[in-house]
């Protein structure tokens, strides 16, 4: 636990493109998996990621149940400048909310 | 007389005025179970098939094989050790990207992952996803109103839907 259960994003400039990399600590459980008394786990997982650069939403992904486990996505942003803040909001199927924030490095 | 005309007057509009308000609360109850919908498209990634999701999320099921989609699955590619968490990464050359859907075929509810992209985001997308058995994966991308697909065959040792 501690660091690892922690949402990490990183932004990084390079050339004229944002490389965006977002690890989210979520046990995105499906709903049919069993514990260790064979009873099943409850379904939680993260259905609604949002992503803005400074106020403008750039990216939405919309995740089914079979995101695996502490979520990981990267993907390039046009453009940029060192600066620039990147923010992350997610929301899972029982309401359970989460933000993230990082500088453009 | 007077009076009488008066009275019925009085029932007719109390009568406007009950219908109007029972027609309003219909119309909210009816409204918002859909606005609540629109936010997570529960019916694509509930869907059974791929043919229902991509039907539930895009609108039509109809999609050319093409090669201006690339598509990496796996590492190595086409084979996962570990079917809890498969690297996927997409790749194009399509300009007007409007959405992406990852969904691999053999899980219980195909549907994976549903982008919605704006013009400032670009493609490689990397994410990891998990693969119930050996299965295809597939990524439609929807742009400029027409569907582009690609498929690959992934093998997996552990299936990863638990």
């Amino acid at each position: 636990m501690g660091l690892a259960a922690k949402d990490r994003i990183r932004a990084k400039l390079k050339g004229d493109e944002t490389t965006v990399r977002l690890l989210l600590a979520h046990p995105m459980h499906t709903g049919r998996g069993k514990n260790e008394a064979g009873e099943l786990i409850p379904a939680e997982y993260i259905q609604d990621i949002r992503c803005w650069r400074n106020d403008d939403e750039v990216l939405t992904i919309k995740c089914g149940t079979a995101t695996a486990r502490n979520p990981y996505f990267s993907f390039q942003l046009v453009g940029g400048q060192l600066g620039d803040t990147i923010t992350i909001r997610w929301v899972d199927n029982i309401g359970a909310k989460g933000t993230a924030e990082t500088m453009v490095r | 007389m007077a009076d009488k005309s008066f009275e019925q007057r009085r029932t007719i509009l109390k009568g406007a005025i009950s219908a109007s308000t029972l027609a309003l609360v219909a119309a909210s109850g009816l409204l918002l179970p859909q606005r609540v919908l629109a936010h997570w498209p529960t019916n694509a990634f509930n869907a059974k098939t791929v043919e229902d999701a991509l039907m539930a999320l895009l609108g039509h099921a109809e999609v050319a094989d093409d090669s201006v989609v690339q598509f990496k699955v796996g590492s190595p590619p086409s084979y996962a050790v570990n079917g809890a968490s498969v690297p996927i990464e997409i790749q194009s050359t399509l300009k007007d990207i409007e959405r992406i859907a990852i969904l691999v075929e053999k899980n219980p509810n195909p549907l994976a992952m549903s982008l919605d992209f704006t013009p400032a985001v670009k493609l490689p997308f990397k994410s990891m996803i998990k693969i119930a058995e050996d299965s295809l994966v597939i990524a439609v991308i929807s742009a400029g109103g027409k569907l582009y697909k690609t498929s690959r065959m992934v093998e997996v040792d552990i299936g990863g839907c638990a």
